[in-house]
């Protein structure tokens, strides 16, 4: 087997790798230029065959099981407290602005499945995570992810035993958020997959220091959930907005354990994202 | 290459992702670290030429590309391509290559990378402007650092090829 991969290397190592370079650079053309459909499929079985395996043997070499499980229950217990403070918070400021109408339906009355994180992009743009858990322990795509400190990201892949997680800083992934102070809702996303910046309208005076929120629109997070606070105003293109760099609750690079909220998209959303 | 040569190699390309992904955000300043994947593809295209030099910048390109957007599959593998058959190509047109030139040839090719990287993703000007700024300069910096250093601890090592 050696011998015949060697033989291989070798034919391509004449006339200098130029045979080899040729090979490569036409390979990673062929890959850039697929559809998007093949590229899924291209980086799922990659994952699912070689990297996750040995991420997850990796990532095992240290795991205490029986520390793991008491932990796990801690910080999911944890996760759910933080959860129903700020709820509570939520629901506090809304009480006082609103006296007669009352609104039940950003309570998160989620389950929430423990996960460790195995593997993530060790290049320099951190943009995905993998983690353990998958269709089998009840993970789907399009669920929020989140930490004990604020919003990760969200499912994009679901496989049996393992998920991919899109991170806030994907470049893919737009999201509603909401100031906490001024109430005024704006979105957040990554241009360079790493930065964060939000656009939210000039007039609402929202100012370095603010907090960011998901805002419940789109129907994939719920309302409430912390993102990040405001760390620079800038201005945009149009004078209409202010663009915002943000910096995020949770740093994504730090990250071990992460919690799915077993959430499902709303039903319009769920048909738009089958369409 | 010997059939040890490979497999020192393979061992290596474990290691630098291993490290990258553990030492590698320990040793970050202001959100700047160095690259220790690109350090391993200039160190291997400069011990083992150009052949070697695409391949493994294939296989570490790639292996980075699997958790990137998937819009972007492929940026790293054809940057990281090009970038190990250039210093492979150095390599075997210069061989005197001592450590101040492999250190200049890293450089290099953290910009080259950088610059193929950015072309691909198709990335805004202002913000290629702003990465550049931001991460390139100074990543470039930190990462000839810690490579001068690996050159010259594993300098008079070409014994295998």
């Amino acid at each position: 087997m050696l011998r015949a991969f060697r033989f291989i290397v070798d034919l391509f190592s004449q006339r200098h790798g130029v045979v080899a370079f040729a090979f490569f650079l036409v390979l990673g053309i062929l890959i850039h230029a697929s559809s998007t459909a093949v590229r899924e499929s291209i980086v799922d079985k990659a994952l699912s065959t070689v990297f996750y395996p040995v991420q997850l043997l990796m990532a095992s070499v240290n795991d205490f099981r029986s520390l793991q499980a008491e932990n796990d229950h801690l910080k999911a217990e944890n996760a759910r407290l933080r959860q129903e403070t700020y709820h509570a918070s939520e629901g506090l400021q809304e009480l006082a602005r609103l006296h007669t109408l009352v609104r039940f339906d950003d309570k998160w009355n989620f389950p929430i499945v423990t996960s460790r994180v195995v593997g993530h992009n060790p290049g320099r743009f951190l943009t995905t995570l993998v983690i353990n858990r998958g269709t089998h322990h009840g993970v789907k795509e399009n669920m929020p992810v989140m930490s004990m400190n604020g919003l990760v990201g969200k499912i994009t892949k679901a496989s049996l035993t393992h998920s991919r997680v899109q991170l806030l800083v994907d470049p893919n992934l737009k999201l509603s958020v909401l100031e906490r102070r001024t109430r005024v809702v704006g979105f957040l996303e990554s241009v360079d997959g790493h930065l964060l910046s939000a656009m939210i309208p000039s007039h609402a005076g929202v100012a370095e220091g603010d907090t960011l929120i998901t805002s419940g629109l789109g129907g994939i997070f719920p309302k409430g959930i912390p993102v990040g606070t405001v760390h620079r105003v800038r201005k945009a293109d149009l004078d209409v907005m202010s663009l915002m760099d943000v910096k995020p609750f949770q740093e994504f690079s730090t990250l071990e354990e992460v919690f799915v909220m077993q959430k499902e998209p709303d039903w319009i959303i769920q048909e738009l994202l089958d369409e | 290459m010997s059939n040890y040569g490979w497999l020192k190699t393979l061992l290596m390309f474990v290691i630098a992702f291993a490290v990258q992904s553990t030492i590698g955000d320990w040793l970050k300043i202001l959100d700047v670290g160095p690259d220790f994947i690109l350090i391993f593809i200039v160190s291997v295209a400069l011990r083992y030429g150009a052949g070697a030099g695409c391949f493994w910048g294939f296989l570490a390109g790639f292996t980075l590309d699997v958790y990137a957007p998937v819009e972007w599959l492929g940026a790293n593998t054809i940057a990281m391509t090009i970038v190990g058959f250039a210093v492979g190509q150095l390599e075997e047109h210069f061989l005197t290559l001592n450590l101040p030139p492999k250190v200049g040839v890293l450089g290099l090719a953290f910009y080259v990378n950088d610059m193929f990287y950015f072309l691909i993703t198709g990335l805004e000007r202002d913000v290629v402007t702003t990465l550049f700024l931001t991460k390139t300069v100074p990543e470039s910096i930190y990462t000839v650092i810690i490579g001068g250093i690996w050159f010259y601890l594993t300098s008079g090592k070409k014994s295998d090829v």
